[in-house]
Protein backbone atom coordinates (compact mmCIF):
# COMPACT_ATOMS: atom_id res chain seq x y z
CA UNK A 1 0.00 0.00 0.00
CA UNK A 2 1.53 3.37 -1.00
CA UNK A 3 2.29 5.85 1.73
CA UNK A 4 -0.32 8.59 2.14
CA UNK A 5 0.75 11.94 0.79
CA UNK A 6 -0.35 15.27 2.05
CA UNK A 7 -2.77 16.83 -0.43
CA UNK A 8 -2.15 20.32 0.96
CA UNK A 9 1.60 20.79 1.32
CA UNK A 10 1.22 24.53 1.91
CA UNK A 11 -0.43 23.82 5.26
CA UNK A 12 2.93 22.60 6.50
CA UNK A 13 4.36 26.11 6.36
CA UNK A 14 4.93 27.68 9.69
CA UNK A 15 3.32 30.94 10.71
CA UNK A 16 6.67 32.70 10.49
CA UNK A 17 7.01 31.77 6.81
CA UNK A 18 3.64 33.22 5.85
CA UNK A 19 3.32 36.24 8.13
CA UNK A 20 5.87 39.01 8.08
CA UNK A 21 6.74 39.76 11.66
CA UNK A 22 7.23 43.36 12.70
CA UNK A 23 9.10 44.72 15.66
CA UNK A 24 8.19 47.88 17.52
CA UNK A 25 10.89 50.53 17.24
CA UNK A 26 10.23 51.73 20.79
CA UNK A 27 9.85 48.57 22.88
CA UNK A 28 11.50 46.08 20.46
CA UNK A 29 8.68 43.59 20.97
CA UNK A 30 7.21 41.56 18.11
CA UNK A 31 3.88 42.96 17.01
CA UNK A 32 1.07 40.46 16.73
CA UNK A 33 -0.42 40.07 13.21
CA UNK A 34 -3.89 41.10 14.38
CA UNK A 35 -2.62 44.37 15.82
CA UNK A 36 -2.57 47.46 13.64
CA UNK A 37 0.64 49.38 14.31
CA UNK A 38 1.46 52.72 12.80
CA UNK A 39 4.21 52.67 10.18
CA UNK A 40 5.82 55.79 8.82
CA UNK A 41 9.17 56.91 7.50
CA UNK A 42 11.42 58.72 9.97
CA UNK A 43 10.14 62.31 10.05
CA UNK A 44 13.67 63.70 9.95
CA UNK A 45 15.64 61.60 7.45
CA UNK A 46 12.90 59.56 5.77
CA UNK A 47 15.23 56.60 5.28
CA UNK A 48 13.94 54.15 7.85
CA UNK A 49 10.46 52.89 8.65
CA UNK A 50 9.41 53.64 12.20
CA UNK A 51 6.96 51.08 13.55
CA UNK A 52 5.08 51.79 16.77
CA UNK A 53 2.87 49.25 18.49
CA UNK A 54 -0.46 50.31 19.95
CA UNK A 55 0.77 50.23 23.52
CA UNK A 56 3.80 52.44 22.87
CA UNK A 57 1.62 54.80 20.90
CA UNK A 58 -0.93 54.98 23.66
CA UNK A 59 1.68 55.57 26.33
CA UNK A 60 3.71 58.01 24.28
CA UNK A 61 6.90 55.95 24.49
CA UNK A 62 9.80 57.59 22.71
CA UNK A 63 11.24 56.17 19.49
CA UNK A 64 14.72 56.72 18.12
CA UNK A 65 15.62 56.64 14.45
CA UNK A 66 18.51 54.18 13.98
CA UNK A 67 19.98 56.25 11.12
CA UNK A 68 19.73 59.90 12.12
CA UNK A 69 19.09 59.55 15.85
CA UNK A 70 15.91 61.59 15.81
CA UNK A 71 13.95 61.12 19.02
CA UNK A 72 10.19 61.28 18.81
CA UNK A 73 7.30 61.77 19.19
CA UNK B 1 9.44 92.26 26.07
CA UNK B 2 9.90 90.23 29.23
CA UNK B 3 13.26 89.16 30.59
CA UNK B 4 13.11 85.57 29.35
CA UNK B 5 12.09 86.73 25.89
CA UNK B 6 15.05 89.08 25.66
CA UNK B 7 17.33 86.36 27.02
CA UNK B 8 16.06 83.84 24.46
CA UNK B 9 16.52 86.42 21.71
CA UNK B 10 20.08 87.22 22.74
CA UNK B 11 20.96 83.51 22.96
CA UNK B 12 19.64 82.87 19.48
CA UNK B 13 21.44 85.90 18.09
CA UNK B 14 24.69 84.96 19.81
CA UNK B 15 24.61 81.44 18.35
CA UNK B 16 23.70 82.89 14.92
CA UNK B 17 20.85 80.42 14.57
CA UNK B 18 18.76 80.85 11.49
CA UNK B 19 15.07 80.50 12.22
CA UNK B 20 12.26 80.15 9.72
CA UNK B 21 10.96 83.59 10.64
CA UNK B 22 12.65 86.30 12.74
CA UNK B 23 12.59 85.68 16.47
CA UNK B 24 10.62 88.91 16.99
CA UNK B 25 7.81 87.58 14.84
CA UNK B 26 7.67 84.38 16.87
CA UNK B 27 7.60 86.30 20.13
CA UNK B 28 5.03 88.84 18.90
CA UNK B 29 2.64 86.03 17.94
CA UNK B 30 3.20 84.36 21.31
CA UNK B 31 4.02 80.91 19.97
CA UNK B 32 6.28 80.34 22.98
CA UNK B 33 3.64 80.97 25.64
CA UNK B 34 2.72 77.74 27.38
CA UNK B 35 0.30 77.12 30.22
CA UNK B 36 0.46 76.78 34.00
CA UNK B 37 0.39 72.98 33.67
CA UNK B 38 3.11 70.86 32.13
CA UNK B 39 3.14 67.17 31.26
CA UNK B 40 6.25 65.10 31.65
CA UNK B 41 6.45 64.42 27.91
CA UNK B 42 6.31 68.13 27.11
CA UNK B 43 8.95 69.12 29.66
CA UNK B 44 11.79 68.64 27.17
CA UNK B 45 10.40 71.49 25.06
CA UNK B 46 10.18 73.97 27.97
CA UNK B 47 12.69 76.79 28.05
CA UNK B 48 11.98 78.00 31.59
CA UNK B 49 9.26 78.53 34.14
CA UNK B 50 8.22 82.06 34.98
CA UNK B 51 8.03 83.06 38.67
CA UNK B 52 4.24 82.97 38.44
CA UNK B 53 4.36 79.33 37.26
CA UNK B 54 3.83 79.85 33.53
CA UNK B 55 5.80 77.47 31.34
CA UNK B 56 7.61 79.07 28.41
CA UNK B 57 8.42 76.96 25.35
CA UNK B 58 11.77 77.04 23.58
CA UNK B 59 11.49 78.80 20.23
CA UNK B 60 14.45 76.89 18.79
CA UNK B 61 12.70 73.58 19.41
CA UNK B 62 9.46 74.89 17.92
CA UNK B 63 11.40 75.97 14.83
CA UNK B 64 13.22 72.64 14.57
CA UNK B 65 10.02 70.63 14.90
CA UNK B 66 8.26 72.76 12.29
CA UNK B 67 11.01 71.92 9.82
CA UNK B 68 10.80 68.21 10.64
CA UNK B 69 7.00 68.19 10.40
CA UNK B 70 7.18 69.92 7.03
CA UNK B 71 9.61 67.28 5.78
CA UNK B 72 7.26 64.55 6.95
CA UNK B 73 4.15 66.14 5.44
CA UNK B 74 5.88 66.76 2.11
CA UNK B 75 6.53 63.00 1.70
CA UNK B 76 2.81 62.24 1.47
CA UNK B 77 0.47 62.74 -1.46
CA UNK B 78 -1.41 66.03 -0.97
CA UNK B 79 -4.85 64.46 -1.15
CA UNK B 80 -3.86 61.85 1.43
CA UNK B 81 -3.35 64.47 4.14
CA UNK B 82 -6.12 65.80 6.32
CA UNK B 83 -5.80 68.83 8.60
CA UNK B 84 -8.22 69.09 11.49
CA UNK B 85 -9.33 71.86 13.81
CA UNK B 86 -12.38 71.60 16.00
CA UNK B 87 -11.55 74.85 17.78
CA UNK B 88 -12.74 77.99 16.07
CA UNK B 89 -9.41 79.80 16.23
CA UNK B 90 -7.88 77.19 13.93
CA UNK B 91 -10.58 77.16 11.25
CA UNK B 92 -9.13 79.76 8.93
CA UNK B 93 -5.58 78.49 9.45
CA UNK B 94 -6.55 74.94 8.55
CA UNK B 95 -8.55 76.07 5.51
CA UNK B 96 -5.64 78.13 4.21
CA UNK B 97 -3.19 75.33 4.90
CA UNK B 98 -5.38 72.92 2.92
CA UNK B 99 -5.79 75.40 0.11
CA UNK B 100 -2.05 75.84 -0.39
CA UNK B 101 -0.98 72.26 0.35
CA UNK B 102 -4.00 70.86 -1.58
CA UNK B 103 -4.95 68.60 1.28
CA UNK B 104 -8.32 67.85 2.86
CA UNK B 105 -9.54 69.74 5.88
CA UNK B 106 -12.01 69.22 8.67
CA UNK B 107 -13.17 72.28 10.54
CA UNK B 108 -15.74 72.10 13.26
CA UNK B 109 -17.15 68.91 14.63
CA UNK B 110 -15.55 65.65 13.57
CA UNK B 111 -18.25 63.17 12.66
CA UNK B 112 -17.53 59.90 14.46
CA UNK B 113 -16.61 57.17 11.99
CA UNK B 114 -15.22 59.57 9.41
CA UNK B 115 -12.07 57.41 9.17
CA UNK B 116 -13.49 54.09 10.29
CA UNK B 117 -17.02 53.71 8.87
CA UNK B 118 -17.08 53.21 5.07
CA UNK B 119 -20.87 53.58 4.97
CA UNK B 120 -20.71 57.24 5.93
CA UNK B 121 -21.12 59.91 3.32
CA UNK B 122 -18.09 61.80 4.63
CA UNK B 123 -15.86 58.74 4.89
CA UNK B 124 -12.24 59.35 3.89
CA UNK B 125 -9.05 57.33 3.90
CA UNK B 126 -6.14 59.67 4.57
CA UNK B 127 -2.59 58.55 5.27
CA UNK B 128 -1.58 61.42 7.57
CA UNK B 129 -3.51 63.55 10.03
CA UNK B 130 -2.45 67.05 11.12
CA UNK B 131 -4.09 68.06 14.36
CA UNK B 132 -4.40 71.51 15.93
CA UNK B 133 -5.26 70.69 19.52
CA UNK B 134 -5.09 67.10 20.83
CA UNK B 135 -7.65 67.84 23.52
CA UNK B 136 -10.32 69.22 21.21
CA UNK B 137 -9.46 66.88 18.35
CA UNK B 138 -9.55 63.72 20.43
CA UNK B 139 -12.07 62.02 18.11
CA UNK B 140 -9.85 62.13 15.03
CA UNK B 141 -6.82 61.00 17.05
CA UNK B 142 -8.77 58.00 18.36
CA UNK B 143 -9.86 57.03 14.86
CA UNK B 144 -6.38 57.49 13.42
CA UNK B 145 -5.08 55.33 16.26
CA UNK B 146 -7.58 52.61 15.40
CA UNK B 147 -6.77 52.45 11.69
CA UNK B 148 -3.03 52.95 12.21
CA UNK B 149 -2.16 56.19 10.46
CA UNK B 150 0.40 58.70 11.76
CA UNK B 151 -0.69 61.87 13.56
CA UNK B 152 1.23 65.15 13.57
CA UNK B 153 0.00 67.53 16.22
CA UNK B 154 0.59 70.97 17.67
CA UNK B 155 0.85 70.40 21.40
CA UNK B 156 0.93 72.84 24.27
CA UNK B 157 2.55 72.08 27.61
CA UNK B 158 -0.71 70.74 29.07
CA UNK B 159 -1.64 68.40 26.20
CA UNK B 160 -1.52 64.64 26.42
CA UNK B 161 0.62 62.99 23.77
CA UNK B 162 -1.06 59.59 23.52
CA UNK B 163 -1.68 58.58 19.94
CA UNK B 164 0.55 61.31 18.54
CA UNK B 165 3.54 60.38 16.39
CA UNK B 166 5.13 63.78 15.93
CA UNK B 167 4.74 66.68 18.33
CA UNK B 168 5.15 70.29 17.30
CA UNK B 169 5.43 72.10 20.63
CA UNK B 170 3.66 75.44 20.40
CA UNK B 171 0.97 77.64 21.81
CA UNK B 172 -2.15 76.17 20.18
CA UNK B 173 -4.57 78.39 22.09
CA UNK B 174 -3.87 81.78 20.54
CA UNK B 175 -5.35 82.99 17.29
CA UNK B 176 -2.24 84.78 16.11
CA UNK B 177 -0.03 81.95 17.24
CA UNK B 178 -1.99 79.36 15.24
CA UNK B 179 -2.03 81.63 12.22
CA UNK B 180 1.74 82.06 12.27
CA UNK B 181 2.41 78.37 12.93
CA UNK B 182 0.24 77.19 10.04
CA UNK B 183 1.67 79.88 7.79
CA UNK B 184 5.22 78.70 8.51
CA UNK B 185 4.25 75.05 8.13
CA UNK B 186 2.53 75.71 4.81
CA UNK B 187 5.46 77.66 3.45
CA UNK B 188 7.95 75.05 4.59
CA UNK B 189 5.93 72.18 3.09
CA UNK B 190 5.82 73.98 -0.26
CA UNK B 191 9.54 74.65 -0.06
CA UNK B 192 10.25 71.00 0.71
CA UNK B 193 8.13 69.93 -2.26
CA UNK B 194 9.94 72.37 -4.51
CA UNK B 195 6.80 74.31 -5.34
CA UNK B 196 8.26 77.39 -3.69
CA UNK B 197 11.80 78.71 -3.99
CA UNK B 198 13.93 78.19 -0.85
CA UNK B 199 13.78 81.89 0.04
CA UNK B 200 10.35 82.66 -1.36
CA UNK B 201 7.32 83.51 0.75
CA UNK B 202 3.65 82.73 0.38
CA UNK B 203 1.59 85.30 -1.55
CA UNK B 204 -0.39 86.04 1.62
CA UNK B 205 0.94 87.23 4.97
CA UNK B 206 0.35 85.29 8.23
CA UNK B 207 -2.60 87.59 8.99
CA UNK B 208 -4.57 85.89 6.21
CA UNK B 209 -4.37 82.65 8.19
CA UNK B 210 -5.92 84.28 11.23
CA UNK B 211 -9.52 83.50 12.11
CA UNK B 212 -11.66 86.63 12.31
CA UNK B 213 -14.61 86.39 14.62
CA UNK B 214 -17.41 88.93 14.45
CA UNK B 215 -15.67 90.97 11.79
CA UNK B 216 -12.78 91.83 14.15
CA UNK B 217 -9.16 91.08 13.43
Amino acid sequence: MPAMQNAYPSTKLSVHDTVKTRTCTSCKKTISPDEKPVIFLCPNCGKVEIIRCNMCRKQGVKYVCPVCGFVGP
Amino acid sequence: MSSEESRMKSEIESHALELLVPIDQYLAAGVHIGTYVCNKAMREFVYRIRPDGLYVLDVRKIDERLRIAAKMISRYEPDKIVAVSVRQYGHQSVKKFSQYVRSKSITGRVIPGILTNPHLEYYMEPELVVVTDPRADQQIITEAFRIGIPVVSFSDTDNRIDGIDLIIPANNKGRRSLALLYWILTRQVLRERGELMPNADLPEPPDAFETRIGGKA
